[in-house]
């Protein structure tokens, strides 16, 4: 009886030969150009994305991506796939065995078991990252997504995956790559086939002239390339990280990123509150949960149901605690301030000249150092120590 | 009525212990098959061997020792559970053999043949889930695992000469003693075997979630399983005082107390495994040692933990499985002692 009711229940919950669609962000272009994504249109778009990218079986790489050499074959051959392994114990599947339970199988941070986790799981379709060496708006290195892979993130369900072979880890980070670009590209066209054609007219047209189909691909084709060269290049802008001037008074460097942190440049003090215990503005949301405008509570029941999951206000960090969810090396520090987080409402810091006169609104890079010592000086201390 | 009672003594003394024995030996691979199972599990290792009941194109029994002793971990676990199958089926068959060579009693034989038929059907069902590659088979598998467990300890017990013999001179030595045993307890240890079962069932949807289900089933599966988390902790602690307050026949008192034991480690476990596999809840969000605290995914603390989870689960499973068919056997024992009138509410 046990193996009828086995044989019954198998196949149920099969990965699709396809990936899910972006149905939150139709609903919000939807509601936006107050126009219905009609079914032909949603499954032109379907078909579109596995052409190019292929499905959580077989991914595949667009022409344009493969130019740009952004991929390695066997390692995504070896991310995607169900769960297994070959006789000399490679592993194969790996998104699926490690990352797709919190992630989801297209990477859209809503896995079976994201509901349960706080912060959710990111959503990788976005091509947003908060850790990385790169500055707001860029995309991360592949070293910054191998980093947080490998190290985890405390404090939060995120994992370390410090036991798995490097080449593995290596094969996560590229295949959350391709689950950015496939994403950012699902987005694109979305946004292009809303914006740009009529409610009837298909985003490639098999009855149009030779011509006008061309066109129409290189749009499609245009915004590959966009999307992976953006990707191809964010290994050189990381930002630097110049060593703080040596000899400096730690006492005084500290005193100095007090006055940052409390004052009206940095204004630090605005969300991560007078104390540092993160408790000024909480009430915000990550550019994740804005996706849905989190106050309009009718959008939300409907973005809800086409899959979202209920915004949760960000926490800004407590710094007194010296756990850094990014890293707490001093550079780590560093680039957080300079670069901001992606996503978050953690700023970039205005970054003023070296020399520039007093009076000019921003950080110097030292100034950006004496926040580093002071931020680095908080654990461990009492809050009226250093309470204003 | 006490000559009647030492013929049944007696009949027992005379019963053979082999298959008693066997039953024994094959509850005692059959936890070791499941524990290692939940270890295939913890580790994704359960498309580690590709083909099925073939290894890799050889015969199970024949797969080279020294690939698998020496291979990947995962070839070793799968490899290892299925070895462990096959010995699990042989002690089936022994079983079956043995108890149809010295004990005529009809029930006897036919709860051997059902062990062999289940653990038949239990490997093929693994079967299916590699061949299938199917995650809800691999649910299916892993609980069906821990009931034919829970069904060999049982056997072992009503096969058990001691046991049986032990019944009636206990009855008989307490013939003054008021009756204890009713037709409650027998329904509560059935409901508690069956809640435990429930719960395990529940665990098994926790770990084999399918990656596609949408979070509603998650959370779901974690509600109830919390909830009966709870029902169970407060029934075994009902059951427990009865214990104490002489409500429940003392010879129950080990394996009750075993349950007991068992559910406090469980719980230990329980909430350890959540921490271990997916970080503090976000309540402990501002203590250090929370905000400090990152999963290490599969790792031997994270593995482990998972895995014996399941395992005192399924230990769990069978002590109370266990209970409700000791407090049955007392019971019957106690209504052939019982002088011969019609007692509202009694077993037949």
């Amino acid at each position: 009886m046990a193996v009828v009711l086995g044989v019954c229940m198998a196949g149920c919950y099969r990965v699709s030969d396809t990936f899910p669609p972006n149905r939150v962000y139709t609903v919000r272009l939807e509601r936006a150009f107050r126009q219905p994504f009609e079914p032909q249109r949603q499954a032109e778009l379907r078909k579109l994305m596995t052409d190019l990218f292929g499905g959580p079986d077989q991914p595949r790489v667009p022409a344009e991506v493969r130019s740009l050499g952004l991929f390695n074959d066997e390692w995504l051959a070896a991310a995607a796939g169900p769960v297994g392994s070959d006789k000399g114990g490679r592993s194969k599947g790996l998104f699926r065995e490690h990352c797709a339970v919190c992630h989801g199988v297209s990477g859209d941070g809503v896995g079976p078991v994201a509901f349960v986790l706080k912060p959710y799981p990111r959503d990788f379709r976005r091509g947003l990252f908060k850790f990385k060496a790169t500055p707001k708006g860029a995309k991360p290195t592949h070293e910054d997504l191998r980093r947080i892979i490998e190290t985890g993130i405390p404090g939060t369900g995120m994992p370390s995956y410090r036991v798995l072979p490097a080449w593995e880890i290596d094969a996560l980070a590229q295949y959350v790559t391709y689950l950015s670009v496939r994403g950012e590209v699902e987005r694109g066209l979305i946004d292009y086939a809303a914006g740009e054609l009529r409610p009837d007219q298909p985003i490639v047209d098999e009855d149009a002239t030779d011509e006008e189909q061309a066109t129409q691909r290189r749009v499609i084709s245009d915004l590959v390339s966009t999307v992976a060269r953006s990707w191809r290049q964010s290994e050189s802008l990381v930002t630097p990280v110049r060593p703080p001037k040596s000899g400096r008074d730690r006492n005084a460097s500290i005193a100095r990123g007090r006055e940052l942190f409390l004052g009206d440049v940095a204004n630090c003090v605005k969300c991560h509150g007078p104390s540092a215990l993160g408790d000024g503005q909480t009430t915000d949301y990550d550019d994740w949960a804005k996706e849905i405008d989190p106050t309009d509570s009718i959008a939300l029941a409907e973005y809800c149901r086409s899959g979202a999951l209920g915004p949760r206000p960000i926490q800004p960090r407590n710094l007194r605690l010296g756990i850094y969810h990014g890293g707490g090396r001093p550079e780590d520090l560093y680039r957080r301030i300079h670069n901001g987080i992606d996503g978050t409402p953690m700023p970039a810091a205005l970054i003023k000249a070296p020399n520039s006169p007093p009076s000019t609104k921003g950080l110097t890079e030292d100034d950006i150092w004496c926040l580093v010592d002071y931020i680095s000086s908080l654990p461990g201390t009492s809050e009226t120590n250093s309470s204003p | 009525m006490a000559n009647r009672q030492s013929a049944v003594v007696a009949q027992h003394d005379r019963m053979s212990p082999w298959p008693f024995r066997l039953a024994v030996m094959l509850s005692c691979v059959t936890f070791p098959l499941i524990s290692i199972g939940g270890l295939v599990t913890s580790y994704d290792a359960g498309m580690a061997v590709p083909d099925w009941p073939n290894t890799y194109g050889y015969n199970l029994l024949l797969y080279p020792y020294t690939t698998w002793l020496f291979g990947p971990w995962d070839l070793f676990l799968e490899h290892g559970h299925r070895l462990l199958g096959v010995l699990a089926g042989l002690f089936a068959m022994g079983l079956v053999a043995v108890t149809y060579r010295v004990d005529s009693r009809r029930p006897a034989r036919i709860a051997t043949v059902a062990a062999l038929v289940a653990v038949t059907a239990q490997g093929g069902l693994g079967g299916a889930r590699v061949l299938l590659d199917d995650r809800q088979l691999a649910m299916l598998h892993g609980c069906v695992g821990p009931a034919f467990f829970a069904y060999c300890v049982a056997l072992a017990s009503c096969l058990s000469p001691k046991w049986q013999s032990l019944v009636p001179k206990l009855l008989g030595a307490h013939s003054d003693r008021k009756m204890l045993l009713d037709q409650k307890l027998r329904r509560f240890t059935l409901l508690l075997a069956l809640l435990f079962y429930v719960q395990l069932v529940l665990g098994a949807q926790l770990r084999h979630i399918p990656v596609t289900a949408g979070p509603w089933l998650f959370n779901m599966s974690l509600l109830l399983h919390l909830t009966n988390a709870v029902l169970l902790t407060l029934s075994v602690t009902v059951l427990g005082l009865s214990l104490r307050r002489g409500r429940v026949e003392p010879e129950l008192r080990p394996v009750v107390s075993a349950m007991a034991v068992l559910l406090c480690i469980q719980l230990v476990l329980g909430v350890t495994t959540w921490v271990v596999k997916y970080g503090w809840p976000y309540w402990f969000a501002q203590s250090l040692f929370a905000a400090s605290f990152t999963v290490h995914a599969k790792s031997m603390t994270q593995t482990g933990i998972a895995t014996l989870h399941m395992a005192v689960g399924s230990l769990i499973l069978a002590a109370a499985v266990l209970t409700h068919v000791q407090t049955r056997q007392l019971l019957r024992a106690q209504l052939r002692n019982a002088p011969r009138q019609t007692t509202p509410g009694m077993v037949k």
